[in-house]
Formats: structure tokens, C-alpha cells, sequence
């Protein structure tokens, strides 16, 4: 399983600027990524174009041992004319079971609301019911852009190590999230966006604590942690130093 | 309260034509009194509500082929091919036609009967809806629309599904709206030549010079309107609850 980027350009027709030019980075094995950066510096764009909803406009973008992408964002929407759980049930695939998919609705504590329709939910819930659906699918490497912004924090960590626990092994986990601390903690490799008007050159990789849900309250962690947030956030400022390497 | 603000207005504009017909002391022949027209509108009810609702029915059969035509259209020309583009080309410019103007050749072609009139009601709030629909069946809604479309269950069905539910509220409102246009398209079809329904009563009115007459047609056909504006809105309830609930 692996995806490299090398050189990859892009700007929306529109913009007066390209979002990034010729970055590069490399994603080997599976398990949990993570991708930060400030609003704006095109995290987004770039996991439309992992995903294959855009093209780069220049560079390479290679994918080998990876069939199925799938590509989740938070304001998704369930149909409105189904309850929660009659959609979730209609959506499991062939390879997920029923057994699989009431793990997951109750693991992420919505059990109690299954039978509600979409809207009727809180956006917390909102934002559960629809990462739900995708866990529940065929695919090698799932990309989450900020699924779970509207959940609570303890419920967040909790759902991430129920991931990470379940599909961390064989699959890739590309999670984009403003929230440095679960990024440091999840993750095996967070690549960093410096803060600019246009990304270039090679993202900063940061290896991140790789947490599961028994380390997920080691308190001996929490040095280590710190130490992880300190670097991702001082990664992401540091648009000069970055823009003068490339 | 739809009802309640017809009968209102209806009664309003009596009165002012009463007050008119007093304060310029314009004879019983050009304005009747009050008491001739409200004997016209009881006692000879029978003759104005039966063409009414004559004329109630085409409108809504012409509106149910309207829709339908519409939806089958839209749907076609949904895809983005050259034939869509073409379609809706075409209905974008054929609306800002008066299609009320090419009335008289369905007539020479189809003669004074119910094809006409059920043509013309047809036609007249055919485009509203076919507008409305082309809209709302190319506009993809990303944020429902995105999951289906990865997992390859986007079909054309559930397209559709998810657009009209999404654009339920829009949908009910244009197809209430075009109910009048079906109306106006019946009455201005029997105004030009139909041998039956009430814009035929009003044509043969006029021609006798008989306001009473009139304005009891303008009654009856307001409240069969208002009664057809009223299911509509009630039917686009009871499905919005039915989805909602």
C-alpha cells in the first residue's frame, strides 16, 4: 500500500494563485495519517485529488495496492426520507456485516437515535451517523476531512482509537483535522502544510505517538504528546523557512 | 384563510363598485345593484358553479399533464448532453413567448372541445414548471449526493429521489403557483372558443352586457380556485409531513 506524490501543482481556475506547487509526499503501509495545516492551505483540495475528484494540473500522484478510496467531509448529509438506521442498513456492504455495523452505531454512542431522521439529529450526531456509513463499505484507504469536527471531544477520541482498532492494521486511515492534539496522538505520521499563500516543496512529516485506545490515557505519554504538538504547530507557521527550502 | 381572503376581497371590490356606481350615479343597467347581483349569485348558483367546476377539472387535468410532461422532459434533458443543452435552450426561450397567443390554432386544428381547452391549460403552465424542474433535477446536491455517487449506487432514481426531496419545499410552491396558470389557460380557452365552462358563461355575459353575471362568475371561479390552490397546498403538506415525520 503505498502513495506518493511527487511535484503535484495545483490552483482552481478562478484563484489568482495556485494552492501548491510541486509538493511532495509519501504514504507507505497502512494505518492512521494525519494531515494539519491552518484553514485555507488546501488540505481539502488535496484529498480530492488522492481521492480522484481532481486532477493536478502538474506532477505525479502514484497509487499502488490501493483499490478502493473513499473520501468522507463533514457537512455530508444523509437522504432525508430514511431513519438513520434504515439508511446505515441499506448502505452496508457485501464484505461488512449487520453484526459489524451495530458495533460500530453503538461504539459511537448513537443507539438511541438510530431511529431518528438525519435532520432530527445534533450535528455531533450528524457527523457520527454519516462516518458510520463509511466505515461500513469496501475500501482500502478511507480519507475523513474533519468528520468529526462537530463531536465532543472524548467521544472524538473515542470513536478514533474505535478506528484505529478496527481497520488500523490493513487499511489507510487519512485523517485532516484543525485539532493538533488527536492528530499527535492517532497518528503514525502526520504530514504538516506550512502556513503560506501558496504550499511548495516537500510537506513536513512528523512522526506522531501512534496512540491506541490503551495508550489513549497513559499519562507517561503526555511529555511525548506535548513535545509532538509543539512540533506540528511550530511545522505549520514555519512558511519561510519551508518555501525557502523548496 | 385562503377562502376567507378571496370572499374578503371579492366583498371589497363589490362595495367599491357600488360606492362608484352610487358616487357617479351610473345607472342600474351599466352597474347593477347590490341586491340584483347577490340574486344572481344564490338564486341562479347552479348556473355559474356547474361551469365552474367544469372548468375546475380541466385546469386540473391539465395541470397533471403538465407536471407530468414537465418531470418526463427535465428528466431527460437532466444529463448535460447535446440533446439536454438543446431542451433546455429551447424552454428557456419558449417561456418569454406568450403561449397563450398560438391558442387559436389549436383550436382551428383541434376544434371547440376538451382537447383545447385541456391543450391550452396544458400549455400555459407547462413552462413555469418545466423551468423549475430542469433546475432541480441538474443541480446535483453535493453533500447527499457524494456518498452514493463513491459507493457507485448513484442510479438515476436515486438521483432524482434526492433531489426532489431536497427540493420538496420548491417543488410544492411552483406547482401551487402554476395551478393558477392552469386555470387562467382553461377560462382564456372557453373565452376564445369552448362551448362549455365558465370563461364561455362570462364571453356569453359580455355579450349581453350582464355584469350581475358576470361578477357571479368571477365568485364561483375564485372560490373553485382557491378550493384547487387549498387541496394543493394541503396534498404538498400531508407529503412533506409523511417525509418529514
Amino acid at each position: 500500500m503505498e502513495i506518493s506524490a511527487q511535484n503535484i501543482s495545483f490552483g482552481y481556475r478562478e484563484a489568482e494563485y495556485p494552492l501548491f506547487e510541486k509538493i511532495s509526499f509519501r504514504i507507505s503501509g497502512p494505518g492512521f495519517y494525519s494531515l494539519f495545516g491552518f484553514s485555507g492551505c488546501g488540505k481539502s483540495t488535496l484529498a480530492r485529488i488522492i481521492a480522484g475528484f481532481l486532477e493536478p494540473a502538474a506532477g505525479s500522484l502514484s497509487i499502488t495496492g490501493i483499490k478502493n478510496i473513499l473520501l468522507s467531509y463533514n457537512t455530508e448529509r444523509l437522504p432525508g426520507w430514511f431513519s438513520v438506521g434504515e439508511h446505515l442498513a441499506q448502505v452496508v456492504s457485501p464484505r461488512s456485516s449487520r453484526g459489524e455495523l451495530d458495533y460500530f452505531i453503538s461504539e459511537f454512542g448513537l443507539s438511541n437515535y438510530v431511529h431518528k431522521k438525519f435532520f432530527r439529529l445534533s450535528m455531533g450526531q450528524k457527523n457520527r451517523a454519516n462516518l458510520i456509513r463509511y466505515l461500513v463499505q469496501d475500501f482500502d484507504m478511507l480519507i475523513c476531512d474533519e468528520v468529526l469536527a462537530n463531536v465532543d471531544e472524548p467521544s472524538r477520541n473515542h470513536i478514533l482509537a474505535v478506528i484505529k482498532e478496527n481497520f488500523g492494521k490493513d487499511r489507510v486511515l487519512f485523517y485532516i483535522s484543525h485539532n493538533v492534539e488527536e492528530v499527535c496522538l492517532f497518528s503514525k505520521k502526520i504530514f504538516v502544510v506550512p502556513a503560506s499563500d501558496v504550499t511548495r516543496g516537500r510537506l513536513v512529516e512528523i512522526e506522531g505517538l501512534d496512540a491506541t485506545k490503551k495508550h489513549k490515557e497513559d499519562h507517561g505519554n503526555e511529555k511525548t504528546l506535548q513535545t509532538t504538538i509543539l512540533k506540528v504547530l511550530k511545522a505549520a507557521s514555519s512558511a519561510h523557512k519551508q518555501e525557502g527550502e523548496s | 384563510m385562503r377562502l376567507f381572503q378571496f370572499l374578503m376581497i371579492f366583498l371589497i371590490g363589490l362595495l367599491i363598485l357600488e360606492g362608484v356606481k352610487y358616487g357617479a350615479g351610473f345607472s342600474d343597467y351599466l352597474i347593477p345593484p347590490l341586491n340584483e347581483i347577490t340574486t344572481m349569485i344564490f338564486k341562479k348558483w347552479r348556473n355559474f358553479l356547474m361551469p365552474s367546476l367544469n372548468t375546475l377539472l380541466v385546469a386540473i387535468g391539465g395541470h397533471f399533464l403538465a407536471i407530468v410532461l414537465a418531470a418526463i422532459v427535465a428528466f431527460t434533458a437532466r444529463s448535460g448532453s447535446v440533446l439536454s443543452n438543446i431542451v433546455k435552450t429551447a424552454a428557456y426561450n419558449l417561456q418569454a413567448y406568450p403561449v397563450v397567443a398560438i391558442a387559436p390554432l389549436v383550436f382551428i386544428f383541434l376544434g371547440d372541445g376538451l382537447t383545447s381547452r385541456l391543450l391550452i391549460a396544458t400549455i400555459i403552465c407547462y413552462f413555469p414548471l418545466l423551468l423549475n424542474f430542469l433546475g432541480v433535477f441538474s443541480e446535483p446536491v453535493l453533500d447527499v449526493e457524494h456518498f452514493f455517487k463513491q459507493t457507485g449506487r448513484l442510479d438515476s432514481i436515486m438521483e432524482i429521489k434526492i433531489r426532489v426531496f431536497e427540493n420538496l419545499e420548491k417543488i410544492v410552491t411552483v406547482i401551487t403557483g402554476s395551478a393558477t396558470l392552469a386555470m387562467v389557460g382553461t377560462i382564456v380557452a372557453e373565452f376564445l372558443a369552448a362551448t362549455m365552462g365558465i370563461g364561455y358563461v362570462i364571453r356569453k355575459a359580455l355579450y349581453q352586457n350582464n355584469l350581475a353575471a358576470i361578477l357571479s362568475c368571477l365568485l364561483y371561479i375564485g372560490l373553485c380556485s382557491s378550493l384547487f390552490l387549498l387541496g394543493l397546498e394541503w396534498l404538498g403538506k400531508i407529503i412533506k409531513k409523511r417525509l418529514m415525520a
